[in-house]
């Protein structure tokens, strides 16, 4: 469906690309994650033509549209800011395109009631300007636009960051709803790895203008393929040399010259013992309380390790307890060490 | 064949006559005409018939032409001084301090803004001249009183000190409005007292604000005209419009010691304007927080400082004030009452206004009868209309053709970097010159037929001055146009343009379906200000002193000198306060319309418009006349 090949952009002397390449497929919720400046929202742009690569090429269903104009190559974008605009109402802004397009009234009218209705806008929203609307709505509205000239593939842009935790939460339960109803193919950009391992079919992690992983949430959350992935998603405890050193006594097999990482809640507390796991004891540091989960900090003789658990409403530790943590080695991950490190 | 096939694209010949127009307009009316000007100075004649280049330097030096730069500083040294107490005054107790009645005392405080120039000086001498109305009243009261204090420097000093707050009051009450109140309360909760608060957290947050308001004040001193040419006072400005339009016959080498004071002015203002730039570059204070926490109006605790504070407030209303209501008074009374200068409450007349009347008096042989129509009305006497009338037309289309350059060219600008800046230097250019250099340079250099580039056609002849006054109006308000455009400009969106593009606008659709709506609102703003400042300006059509371009200001001149002349305009006086309420009204209804209606936004307007459909529903449900419900 959309194919990025060997994509590199530059401003000036910096490089902001360098020899990006995705595929993204028919329907497919893609997400690209990463830290801010990491080159995420650039690719998009590229896809829509606002920035023009020095080298490689895009592909949208075989056809090369890299040196396309922008208003040409019916991309749907829904931004950051929204960018709905201020001067229109409701229908005039959803109406924006088709009447580029030079449709007939009627046409326009029956597209944008039939969008209105699917994003939930009522009659009378539409006819408000864009100011008097919540956000949700606004948001609602800039998918609408972004849908109704039906573009083979929608562009969002961190479309949740300007809204509030809860809201937050409640729309990208229903983005993925309007995704799975509609069907279109769409390329989320976000830095909330809760956002995108919640949503998407599958993500490309970029850290410093390239790509480090792509896979399905599964795969990169569980068998992150480098380091930056390891840590960038999800949080994660860092084994010192004492530590694998004393794993490899007791039967793990772990490279001594490789970094080497455990997940938090594959730490368990005071856990019945499995085959093959490690344990250490120690006492709790400190304790953050969640609700539906706890964090607990233990000191142990070698390192301080974090885990998380569920919270059973049954045992909960308090700071200066005793307890056993476990670390299998199967649930450890292992990259080639960086120079200087990271943690 | 590819290269020129690309070159005849649509876009490419329309940047190429663009960037042709603008060299064209930029040489031909800033650079050029200007540059004449600096080289009359050093091309005097001497009696034999030979150049003499350094006559009008030693001239300066051995004559009296210093006194009228000195009486220049001296103003505008002065006006920083009393302006900026004045202007920071009525801004404090508008906005900062609690007084009552501070939305009254604000009106009256901004009638600056529909109340300026020629008309209010004229107004002021009105009221003060040595017969003027409150002088004569004084001086019933007070036997031995000076009748002439209002005049010289005194008096300019005082008319232009309450003429040139209007800045204050637009730009400095903005910058007060946008003080985050938390700041306030943060230093009153770490102990500050309330003068301390002022002194120490809300005036250093004003600071840059105040500084570009005390060199835009000090330029405007330096470069007074209508005050000191009404008032008599000796200032740079009279002086060259005096000399322009003398002759080498009646005195030395005049046009060359015009345009050595023209340049003299220029150097001040480059200088003035170089500082504030520099300064301006070096960034603001700017407001650090999101949160910003509106100014509650601070209570004076002390009393007795608390009364002063409100008999100064109302002492500065009743100044603001007395000159317009006496104006609007008087504008209704007949000529009898205005040349007594004496209320004459049993006796209204609209005939200041409307409608001519016949003048007759009485001699010794008997009923003496002047020309028909000697006492006329604004709308009915053909000078005084065809004045409003020529500065109308010129006004709204030179305000409108600076709105629409600057348009276009802050578009582009915002496009494209590098070029922009050139462009965006060249717009801003007029604004080192000052407005009489311009027009003294356009007035000479123009007054010909060898400039090529405009056909050969002296512009300075005949109807041709229009099209010149127009050429100059445009240009000196490119400058202030630019920056309050740019301005307007930052506040789009990026995305927005990004969103147009994607939904397939192409770069003009952008501009005028979605950029240029944006912008409108302070486009018109800008338009209207512009179109204010004209409407009164003096000191560029009295410099171009063409018959063919006598502007409203220029009327207003002629009436107050002329007055009584012969029988000749016997009411004058009364005409001109009828017209400059006519032009208060004027103005009003436009900077009302702009600031009041047109800065609603969309869902302001939406929400008005359906208030208005309900109150009608129940009006007419009530009325019988709809179904309830």
């Amino acid at each position: 469906m959309i194919r990025l090949e060997d994509i590199t952009v530059r401003f000036e002397e910096f490089t902001a690309l360098k020899e990006i390449n995705v595929h993204v497929k028919e329907g497919e919720f893609f997400t690209f994650l990463g830290p801010s400046g990491c080159g995420k929202t650039t690719t998009l742009r590229t896809i829509a033509g606002f920035i023009q690569p020095v080298s490689g090429k895009v592909f949208v269903k075989g056809n090369d549209i890299t040196r396309l104009p922008i208003e040409e190559r019916n991309i749907g974008i829904v931004f950051q800011s929204y960018a709905l605009f201020p001067t229109m109402t409701v229908r005039d802004n959803i109406a924006f395109g088709l009447k580029i397009k030079k449709l007939g009234k009627e046409e326009i009218a029956r597209k944008v009631d039939a969008i209105a209705r699917k994003v939930d806008l009522s009659e009378e929203q539409l006819r408000k300007a864009v100011s008097q609307l919540s956000g949700g709505q606004q948001q609602r509205v800039a998918i609408a636009r972004a849908l109704v000239t039906e573009p083979a593939i929608i562009c969002m842009d961190e479309p949740l960051s300007n809204l509030d935790a809860k809201l937050r939460v409640q729309l990208r339960n229903e983005l993925k709803k309007m995704q799975r109803d509609f069907g279109i193919t769409t390329i989320y950009v976000t830095h909330d790895q809760e956002e995108a391992l919640t949503l998407s079919d599958r993500i490309a992690v970029f850290n410093k203008g390239g790509i480090e992983q792509t896979g399905t949430p599964n795969e990169v959350y569980n068998h992150s393929s480098t380091e930056f992935v390891c840590n960038f998603i999800g949080d994660i405890n860092q084994l010192s040399e004492k530590t694998v050193a004393l794993m490899n006594a007791s039967g793990a097999m772990l490279d001594p010259k490789m970094a080497h990482y455990i997940r938090l809640e594959r730490v368990p507390v005071n856990a019945q013992h499995s085959q093959g796991a490690w344990e250490t004891r120690g006492s709790v540091l400190s304790r953050e309380y969640y609700g539906t989960y706890i964090k607990y900090t233990v000191k142990t003789e070698v390192q301080d390790l974090r885990s998380i658990v569920r919270n059973d409403g049954v045992s909960i530790y308090e700071p200066g307890e005793k307890v056993t943590l476990s670390l299998h080695p199967d649930n450890v991950m292992s990259y080639p060490r960086r120079e200087g490190g990271l943690a | 064949m590819k290269s020129v096939a690309k070159w005849l694209k649509p876009g490419q010949i329309f940047r190429l006559f663009g960037f042709g127009l603008f060299i064209y307009l930029f040489l031909g009316f800033m650079i050029l005409p200007n540059i004449n000007t600096l080289t009359q100075i050093f091309s005097t004649k001497t009696a034999s018939g030979g150049t003499d280049p350094w006559a009008v330097i030693r001239f300066f030096f051995a004559g009296n032409m210093g006194t009228y730069v000195l009486n220049s500083l001296k103003l505008a040294v002065g006006l920083v001084v009393t302006a900026n107490v004045v202007g920071i005054s009525i801004v404090l107790l508008t906005e900062y301090f609690d007084i009552r009645g501070a939305k009254i005392l604000r009106m009256g405080y901004m009638t600056t803004l529909i109340y300026s120039g020629v008309a209010l000086v004229t107004g002021y001498l009105f009221l003060y001249d040595n017969n003027g109305i409150l002088t004569t009243a004084l001086a019933n009261a007070f036997p031995g009183m000076n009748r002439n204090w209002f005049s010289g420097f005194s008096a300019v000093m005082f008319t232009m000190t309450f003429a040139t707050t209007s800045n204050h009051m637009l730009f400095l009450r903005n910058a007060i409005r946008n003080i985050d109140y938390n700041t306030v309360e943060a230093a009153r909760n770490l102990g500050a007292r309330p003068l301390k608060v002022l002194f120490k957290v809300v005036f250093p947050t004003l600071i840059p604000t105040l500084f570009s308001l005390t060199i835009m004040t000090f330029i405007t001193g330096l470069c007074a005209m209508s005050a000191p040419t009404l008032l008599g006072y000796d200032s740079i400005n009279p002086e060259i419009v005096r000399l322009a339009g003398s002759s080498v016959a009646d005195e030395a080498f005049p046009q060359a010691r015009a345009a050595l004071l023209s340049i003299i002015l220029a150097v001040f203002t480059i200088v003035l304007l170089t500082i504030l730039s520099a300064y301006e570059r070096r960034g603001h204070y700017l407001s650090v927080s999101k949160t910003k926490a509106k100014l509650v109006k601070q209570k004076i605790d002390n009393k007795v400082a608390n009364v002063f504070a409100h008999i100064y407030a109302y002492l500065l209303f009743i100044v603001y004030m007395t000159p317009v209501v006496m104006i609007i008074i008087f504008s209704f009374q007949t000529y009898g009452a205005i040349r007594m200068k004496t209320l004459d409450l049993g006796n209204w007349t609209f005939l200041n206004f409307f409608g001519k009347e016949d003048y007759s008096y009485l001699t010794s042989r008997g009923v003496y009868r002047v020309r028909e129509g000697a006492v006329s009305g604004v709308f009915s006497n053909a000078d005084t209309l065809g004045g409003i009338r020529t500065s109308f037309i010129l006004s709204a289309l030179a305000a409108a053709l600076a709105c629409v350059i600057v348009v276009v060219a802050v578009n582009y600008i915002f496009k494209h970097r590098k070029k922009g800046a050139v462009l965006e230097y060249a717009l801003l250019f007029p604004w080192l010159l000052p407005t009489i250099l311009i027009c003294y340079s356009y007035r000479t250099y123009f007054n010909s037929n060898d400039i090529w580039y405009v056909g050969n056609a002296n512009l300075y002849y005949a109807e041709n001055v229009r099209l010149l006054i127009i050429i100059a109006y445009t240009v000196v308000k490119l400058p202030f146009s630019l920056r309050m455009i740019k301005a307007a400009f930052y506040a789009i969106d990026d995305e927005l343009e990004d969103a147009a593009r994607n939904l397939g606008a192409g770069g003009l659709t952008t501009m005028l379906r979605i950029k240029l709506p944006i912008v409108l609102p302070s486009v018109l703003a800008v338009f209207a200000l512009n179109f204010n400042a004209l409407f009164t300006e003096f000191d560029m059509s009295a410099t171009f002193a063409s018959s063919y371009g006598t502007s409203y200001a220029m009327v207003m001149q002629a009436m107050t000198r002329e007055e009584g002349l012969y029988g000749y305009n016997v009411n004058a006086s009364g005409r001109r306060a009828a017209s400059t309420v006519f032009i208060m009204l004027l103005s009003g209804l436009i900077l009302y319309l702009v600031y009041g209606v047109g800065a609603r936004d969309l869902g302001e307007r939406l929400a008005a418009r359906e208030k208005r459909r309900k109150r009608r529903d129940r009006i007419l449900t009530r009325l019988g006349l709809r179904q309830a419900g």
